[in-house]
């Protein structure tokens, strides 16, 4: 333990909250400091009613991602003519993975090809889904996409700070077992200096104190220090084996001065939100085996490679002219129905032209999106699980990689592995994006070599994937402020005539893809009861 | 501790915390800009580490879905105070750069000085075959409106 603690910088509340952020997916760091940081829970209940649905009355929907095809499906099903325009020429939208033989294009126009081995993947949106996800995990039972876990923490895992610890990784379990053994030991002091006999019952104080040495591996003196209880949960200098050499070797708990200077005790808390606490799910195979799943389902309904040009409502319905893709020298075609459920993301729809009123209109207009990074590292052997004991799981550092997150599946696989090997957002993801793909991927090498210095040797190919570059989203998700969300955000999910919009930046769960599916449901709901009023009048 | 109190002990944080992060403690790496309003970067190297992103390394702009405009010849780069607004609040889903370094983090922005702001404006006024005329200053930057809570709304 030093008792310097000037000579090191100490650790600051942003790094904290940047912690939290790269901890969070989405938007949890953003509400966790807005005024809007409740842990709402998925209001979804069950398979959405649609009964009732007008003869011939048709739907036309924007979007072929988690909420367009959420809506088409729940439309079709109830007996609307459904049809559903999307820009790229695959389901999913940022429901999407990324593996061997695929192509990427982003805006700007340089191309990669993923060069992956067979079932390697990443995922360059969303990555995990929470349990209380119920929307999205009832579209997965409904459309048979299996599941697997998903791990936010991994005690064996990295927390890394730059600066602490002459640069060298520390174990989660280490960070996590002596902050928290610490913090018991100097609360049982308290306790025991009659210091709480004001607030705290005599018999409370006992259980008290009994909770302390359960809670942070005390000794028997309420002490936290090396010997068999303390590496039970930091782990030992040497396990206990079998025969001979069975003996274990306690380990050295880090002092707590160096726990506080070091700020890894920021990342202690990483599974804890309401977001990323156990069990968490990711689909096996990638998570773009949900849009993928969506887009059989939905078949011919979806017409691809279709990109809106303008959206013009009247009395009667709604027309929506588009190019195809494949055919760009043609004119433009049009689609129309009765409805339209739009759920083209903000900054590109901001910039078709849609005859909808003024407070729509500056809703659209009022959402900046998130810029983030990922990048997919392909290494020749899976030498963190070789060589380091890490299954899965999410390594945290202050570098701008910001995350190292190492596959939940395939454990103990012979050949190649991929990680994701970086996840960044803010400031970093704008310089990153700044770069060129196969810069990106040559700095997320050099950042993560800081922490697993097989990297170098180890590397075989990788894959950069900037949101901002995205040419069919130009963003992430939907940032909303406090102050964004109260002047428009009702504007925005309000049904203009006859056009509703969805989508996460129609949601209170921003940056999840639950967030479009209850938006879908919520926005269908309501268009259902206009077209059964409109069809009971007519 | 519950998840909500938690988020509402710190939600209390946000006023102070952009001020570190030049600990990008990856610091040393000349490459990156510190987050702490991107030290003193000047208006070549914030369109460089930034603005390119999505506008690309010419001005050239870029077309998917949507499109991101053209700032080469660009005529809306006319009037400076078009340009130096659009930097300072954002439009149609470009983050805003004149939010506050507390705020700027809560959307994941990044924040400008006004002093930036000029810099980058006359920047990019002045290349890509731009040539429009007038250097823009910190202090007109700073009489211009500036997005969010204690802004000059």
């Amino acid at each position: 333990m030093t008792a310097d603690n000037t000579a090191r910088p100490i650790p600051t509340r942003r790094d904290l909250l940047r912690m939290i952020g790269l901890t969070a997916g989405g938007a949890a760091m953003y509400q966790a400091m807005s005024a809007l940081g409740f842990a709402a829970e998925s209001p979804y209940r069950g398979p959405i009613d649609l009964r009732g649905a007008p003869r011939g009355a048709s739907v036309l929907i924007l979007g072929a991602g988690m909420a367009g095809m959420t809506a088409a499906y729940e439309l079709r099903n109830a007996g609307y003519h459904v049809q559903v325009l999307e820009y790229n020429p695959r389901a999913g939208g940022r429901n999407w993975s990324l593996r061997g033989g695929d192509v990427y294009t982003e805006l700007g126009g340089a191309t990669q090809h993923c060069r992956f081995d067979d079932g390697l993947y990443i995922n360059p949106g969303p990555w995990r889904i929470p349990y209380h996800h119920r929307g999205l995990l009832g579209y997965c039972r409904r459309l048979g996409v299996a599941l697997e876990a998903f791990v936010q923490v991994n005690y064996n895992a990295y927390l890394h700070s730059s600066s602490a610890f002459g640069g060298r990784p520390r174990r989660y379990r280490e960070i996590k077992g002596d902050y928290q053994g610490h913090v018991a030991e100097l609360l049982a002091k308290v306790v025991r200096q009659s210091a709480l006999d004001v607030s705290v019952s005599k018999e409370d104080q006992e259980r008290l104190l009994e909770s302390l040495r359960d809670w942070g591996a005390l000794d028997g003196n309420y002490a936290y220090t090396a010997g068999e209880p303390s590496s039970r949960r930091r782990g030992y200098e040497k396990n206990p084996g079998g025969g001979l050499s069975a003996r274990p070797v306690p380990s050295n708990p880090i002092g707590l001065s160096d726990i506080l200077e070091s700020g890894l005790w920021q990342g202690v808390a990483a599974g804890d939100d309401f977001d990323m606490q156990t069990t968490l799910f990711e689909p096996v195979g990638g998570m773009g085996r949900i849009g993928e799943a969506f887009g059989r389902e939905l078949g011919s309904i979806i017409r691809y490679d279709a990109k809106v040009v303008s959206i013009h409502q009247d009395a009667a319905g709604v027309s929506v002219a588009y190019q195809d893709r494949t055919n760009p020298g043609s004119g433009h075609l049009t689609a129309r129905a009765d409805w339209c459920v739009c759920t083209i993301p903000l900054p590109i729809l901001a910039e078709i032209p849609m005859n909808v009123g003024a407070p729509m209109r500056a809703a659209i207009a009022a959402v900046p999106y998130a810029a983030a990074v990922k990048v997919g590292l392909q290494f020749k052997r899976r030498f963190w699980e070789e060589d380091e004991a890490i299954y899965g799981g999410i390594t945290y550092t202050d570098l701008p990689i910001t995350n190292i997150g190492y596959p939940n599946t395939g454990y103990q696989s012979p050949g190649k592995g991929v990680l994701l090997g970086a996840y960044i957002w803010g400031l970093n993801a704008m310089e990153f994006t700044a770069m060129a793909p196969q810069e990106r991927v040559q700095r997320a090498v050099d950042y993560g070599a800081r922490i697993h210095p097989q990297y170098h040797h180890e590397f075989d190919n990788g894959i950069a994937v900037a949101w901002h570059r995205s040419p069919f989203t130009m963003g992430c998700f939907g940032m909303w402020s406090p102050e964004s969300r109260a002047r428009h955000y009702d504007d925005l999910c309000r049904i203009d005539g006859r056009i509703a919009l969805a989508g996460e930046h129609a949601s209170y769960i921003g940056g999840w893809q639950e967030g479009a599916v209850t938006s879908a449901l919520d926005a269908i709901s309501r268009l259902h009861r206009l077209a059964v009023a409109q069809g009971e009048k007519a | 501790m519950s998840p909500r109190s938690r988020r509402i002990a710190l939600g209390s944080l946000g006023a102070v915390a952009l001020v570190a992060a030049a600990a990008l403690s990856a610091g040393n790496d000349a490459a990156f800009t510190s987050t702490a309003g991107l030290g003193d970067a000047d208006g070549a190297q914030i369109y460089s580490h930034i603005c390119q992103g999505c506008h690309m390394a010419q001005g050239q702009g870029a077309v998917g879905a949507g499109y991101y405009p053209e700032l080469a010849g660009d005529r809306s780069l006319a009037s400076w105070r078009y340009i130096a607004l659009t930097v300072l609040d954002g439009r149609n889903g470009m983050p805003p750069f004149g939010l506050p370094s507390s705020q700027a983090w809560e959307i994941r922005a990044a924040h400008l000085s006004d002093a930036q702001v000029a810099d980058v404006v006359n920047y990019v006024r002045t290349h890509f075959g731009n040539h429009y005329q007038g250097t823009v200053s910190a202090a007109q930057v700073a009489a211009l409106p500036h997005p969010g809570i204690g802004g000059a709304h």
